[in-house]
């Protein structure tokens, strides 16, 4: 395992706001990854950003307590990868096919097809009420 | 993100400042509702400022596309940056909306 490089971590109650949040994150921590090309970070960030708004339009609270988006951003020297985490949701409706791009005129839906486009491996994992979702994209090419 | 918009000869330009994302994408739906409520059809989204674009924003351009269609008139995007570029093309809607490198060329042969 190598050494972290860089890591950011946040969690605030999921509104759509908190979205431009974990983007204003993503653009600090490039401050101390300097070497990962701008490729890896634009697709990195995009799938991170896609994850989070996922939660924010898409979890819905297991209990009355909202619910509340986590991201976990951990950067090594051969790997990025986001932890994002719906904390006190319920369990989501998994669908293990390879989700498919919409139609043309189709005005949502692309969100999870896209992570699955920019980065290298997406697990999901549910746990203790918290769902999480693993994003990794290796190794960090030119 | 900051949205403004220009009535030119033939088009309206609409100028998309920061981050199309799901925040900004409702903001963007609007502001082109109201363009083309005004009586512009031809509608030129400009992108140069546009740094970022998720699927939220992506959706936002297509339910923009159609209000122009609806309308009688058609909307296209100029002066896109690379990670748009590239949420187009992973998405094959670069197919659907046509990108230009600047306002002008947008209708430029219309």
């Amino acid at each position: 395992m190598t050494d972290v490089l860089a890591r950011r971590n946040f969690r605030s109650l999921a509104t759509p706001e908190c979205v431009d949040a974990v983007h204003s994150q993503l653009d600090d921590l490039w401050e101390d990854a300097p070497f990962v090309p701008d490729m890896d970070r634009m697709t990195f960030a995009t799938a991170v950003i896609e994850a989070a708004a996922n939660v924010v339009q898409h979890a819905e609270p297991e209990s009355s307590d909202p619910v509340e988006l986590g991201v976990d951003i951990c950067i090594r020297q051969s790997s990025l990868r986001a932890k994002v985490s719906a904390f006190g949701a319920a369990s989501p409706a998994i669908d293990d096919g390879d989700p498919a791009m919409p139609g043309e005129d189709a005005e949502s839906g692309r969100g999870l097809a896209l992570i699955r486009a920019l980065v290298t491996t997406v697990t999901f994992t549910r746990q203790d009420g918290t769902n999480t979702w693993t994003l990794s994209r290796d190794p960090i090419g030119p | 993100m900051d949205l403004s918009y220009e009535v030119k000869d033939s088009y309206a330009e609409i100028k998309a400042a920061g981050r199309l994302n799901m925040v900004s994408a409702p903001k963007l739906r609007e502001f082109v509702a109201d363009v083309v409520a005004s009586g512009s059809s031809r509608i030129v989204v400009n992108l140069e400022d546009t740094a970022f674009m998720d699927s939220s924003g992506l959706g936002a351009l297509i339910g923009c596309l159609k209000a122009a269609r609806q309308a009688g008139g058609d909307l296209r995007i100029a002066a896109v940056q690379p990670q748009v570029k590239m949420v187009l093309e992973l998405t094959s809607m670069d197919r659907v909306l046509t990108s230009y490198a600047t306002a002008d060329e947008a209708f430029g042969n219309d």
